[in-house]
């Protein structure tokens, strides 16, 4: 630990990384928290669509909650609204301080960025509801929103892209970096090439909806696994103080992801009126993708071998230790719904939101989440207020998340595999949406869980960004042996 | 200003979170385990299965759908649906009837006992095992009035609606043969041209009355009855 020998080189580092942060600051915070708001917005419409799947009469009369514009605005506020943005606010607080480059100017270019982001987003969605969806999933706003949010982006991936070239790189030291710079570059090339092939190239018929597939699965792929990676890479040997345990099986992870990711997505529709390779290349890459994954979690494993009492007492070693968790089990579930065999029975069912929900909650926004627990003390000059509310936080989210994942795959099995049987063949279609419902119910209440840990989240977070967080040096940790309430200052673990 | 405030000169405050912060490390170089290589094969392996080993299209580029085709002829219905091993008409018209009894179970019960004083009974009714063109009728147009069924008087407020303009005849038929075979009831099939016939001689838009029926109490719709009770000899398959 640097603060038992006190030199003047570490006095000059930590003046140096104080430095760092408060140069993000502004643009970092402003993202979280219209981060938050989103995912706030983004849970409640996830029950209201739940809701709206067991009750279909439920508010018959209102237009804009009908299933078929709720779900959407759910996804594209859980996806552009939280995900991106958290996820930007982390790439850009790690990189800045992975590269140890203070961010030089454009600050105010960053922050006008992120308003025109939610205002984008915010009419896109308003869109969605009020009936001008282009019915392409997870591209659902309506088109002229996608160059703005394009380059909104590029302004965020450019001042991240010069850090990481100005930074110092020694050979191997880089691994959560990778990520992040990666997610940089792939995130714009596969939404220029999604909107680019959907909204200006004419005449795709069947193909449209294989690119549209491409799209969600390279989205979650290269840009949300990306970052959770990087988040887990940066603050599992941070918080532990435990190096990366192997830089072999990191590189291989990167690589392997970089390669695989963006070639897996069209065996969504296997089967279908696509040529039998491109389903078939897809399958192949989604069930190779299980070696990043394995060779990740592996390097994570051996990283944290010994160390678990750090993940009871750190919040956000414990967001990021589940979020990584997460991580291969998202794999196994992408793996199950594209193998022809498996997926025969699981596409076109509830399995395909859970695997959304796997990856882009499960695995990102709880490593997300372990970050901002991390970041916000740093830039806010104030430690996080409850230890009540942080745990509670982190275990609605973990019982919810896993109850949405673990019912839609079962739901997804039966409902395909009930399809699928001969014996069925005369049955109503109804019946199998109504043998469902005790899934979606589960989804609901489980949303409604998150929910309800999101609304502290939420209210945590403004409170620090608000600068009313406790005024303490000691950081506020999760202690579980004494169940005591009050933040211990044992310093070493935040 | 406040000496914690974010925008302070207390450095030593400041930095209190940042001071505590570990160093960053370089990563170590630690083996992968040996088993972790095999387990990786064998993703490899099935990942390379996706890619057309077996049965499935897999990288042919001539191939349109990677599950293996069903050979030419094949019908892959159960029972084949007209195949060697089809179904005959009867028992397929039964089963078919099962569901589309689903209707009718809401007045009559799902094991036609109908209720007391409110709907009349399906089991063991004159109404169904009797004459064929006098039920046929009665689901074709409806039936109104007081009526008497199994010795027991019923006047259903409405009476039966007609069921005919919303099904074809063939779906009728298998309702009607279903109806006429379950519950203990036997009777001859009904088929699809006996339904058609009565539906191109009769085309009255008002529901039927009791006596309005009476003449057809016992008449049957001629017809060839192609398996099931009463089967003729003319129509029936051939032996297998």
């Amino acid at each position: 630990m640097q603060s038992d020998s006190i030199t003047p080189d570490t006095v000059a580092d930590n003046v140096r990384r104080a430095a760092i942060d408060k140069s993000v600051r502004g643009p970092v915070l402003f993202l979280f928290l219209n981060g938050a708001f989103w995912l706030m917005l983004a849970t409640l419409l996830g029950v209201l669509s739940a809701v709206k799947l067991i009750a279909p009469a439920f508010l018959e009369g209102c237009p804009y909650i009908s299933y078929g514009r709720l779900q959407p605005a759910h996804i594209n506020a859980l996806v552009y609204g939280w995900g991106v943005q958290a996820a930007l606010g982390v790439m850009l607080w790690i990189m800045a301080r992975r590269s140890g480059q203070e961010l030089r100017s454009g600050k105010s270019l960053l922050i006008a960025a992120g308003v025109f982001w939610n205002i984008t987003i915010t009419f896109g969605i308003l869109g969605v509801l009020m009936n001008k969806s282009t019915s392409m999933e997870w591209l659902e706003m309506p088109k002229w929103t996608w160059p703005i949010l394009l380059l909104c982006f590029l302004t965020y991936a450019w001042p991240m892209a010069r850090m990481f070239g100005r930074a110092f790189r020694p050979e191997g030291f880089m691994v959560s970096t990778w990520y992040i710079l990666g997610a940089c570059f792939w995130f714009p090339w596969i939404f220029i090439t999604a909107n680019v092939a959907l909204h200006c190239l004419p005449g795709l018929g069947a193909l449209g909806a294989g690119i549209n597939a491409w799209y969600v699965h390279a989205v979650i792929l290269l840009f949300f696994v990306p970052v959770g990676i990087g988040a887990a890479y940066y603050f599992i040997p941070k918080i532990t103080g435990q190096p990366i345990a192997s830089a072999q099986l990191a590189s291989g992870g990167f690589w392997g992801l970089a390669i695989l990711g963006g070639w897996t997505g069209m065996q969504k529709y296997m089967g279908g009126p696509l040529p039998a390779w491109m389903p078939a290349v897809g399958a192949f890459t989604a069930v190779m993708l299980l070696i990043p994954v394995g060779l990740v979690g592996l390097n994570h494993h051996l990283t944290t071998l010994g160390k678990h009492s750090s993940v009871a007492t750190s919040p956000t070693l414990r967001f990021i230790f589940f979020g990584s968790l997460f991580y291969p089990v998202s794999g196994v579930v992408l793996a199950l719904i594209s193998t022809f065999w498996s997926g025969a029975a699981m596409q076109f069912t509830q399995a395909w939101y859970a695997f959304q929900m796997v990856s882009v909650y499960g695995f990102f926004s709880m490593c997300a989440f372990g970050a901002i627990y991390y970041i916000v003390p740093r830039l806010s000059g104030c430690e996080w207020l409850s230890v009540r509310l942080i745990r509670n936080h982190f275990w609605f989210s973990v019982y919810g998340v896993s109850t949405i994942v673990i019912m839609g795959l079962v739901a997804g099995w039966q409902q395909g595999a009930d399809l699928n049987n001969p014996a069925f063949w005369d049955q109503n279609f109804m019946n199998h949406v109504i043998n469902s419902r005790p899934y979606v119910v589960a989804r609901a209440v489980a949303f409604g869980l998150i929910s309800f840990s999101n609304a502290l989240f939420l209210l945590h977070l403004m409170l620090m960004v608000a600068g009313l967080g406790r005024r303490s040096n000691a950081p506020t940790l999760l202690h579980r042996e004494h169940h005591d309430e009050q933040a211990l200052p044992t310093g070493s673990h935040a | 200003m406040s000496p914690a405030h974010p925008d302070s000169t207390d450095l030593d405050r400041l930095h209190a979170a940042v001071k505590r912060e570990k160093a960053d490390q370089a990563p170590e170089n630690a083996p992968a385990p040996m088993w972790a290589t095999f387990l990786l094969m064998i993703v490899a392996v099935i990942a390379g299965a996706q890619l057309g080993g077996g049965n499935l299209g897999g990288l042919k580029f001539s191939v349109n759908n990677p599950f293996p085709a069903p050979t030419p002829g094949d019908d892959i219905r159960p029972g084949g649906g007209g195949g060697a091993d089809a179904l005959d008409p009867f028992a397929l018209a039964m089963k078919k009837g099962a569901g589309g009894y689903a209707v009718c179970g809401g007045c009559h019960q799902g094991n036609g006992a109908g209720i007391p004083g409110q709907f009349p009974p399906l089991a063991g009714s004159e109404w169904v095992t009797g004459g064929t063109e006098r039920l046929i009728r009665v689901v074709q147009h409806g039936l109104v009035g007081a009526i008497t069924v199994k010795g027991q008087g019923y006047n259903t407020p409405g009476g039966m609606q007609p069921f005919g303009a919303a099904m074809s005849s063939q779906d009728l038929a298998n309702v009607l043969t279903y109806i006429r075979n379950s519950w203990g009831n036997e009777g001859t099939m009904i088929t699809k041209e006996m339904v058609q016939k009565v539906r191109d001689e009769e085309k009255r838009a008002s529901q039927w009355t009791e006596a309005d029926l009476k003449p057809f109490a016992d008449k049957n719709v001629p017809g060839d009855i192609p398996a099931g009770p009463g089967v003729t000899a003319a129509a029936a398959p051939a032996a297998k």
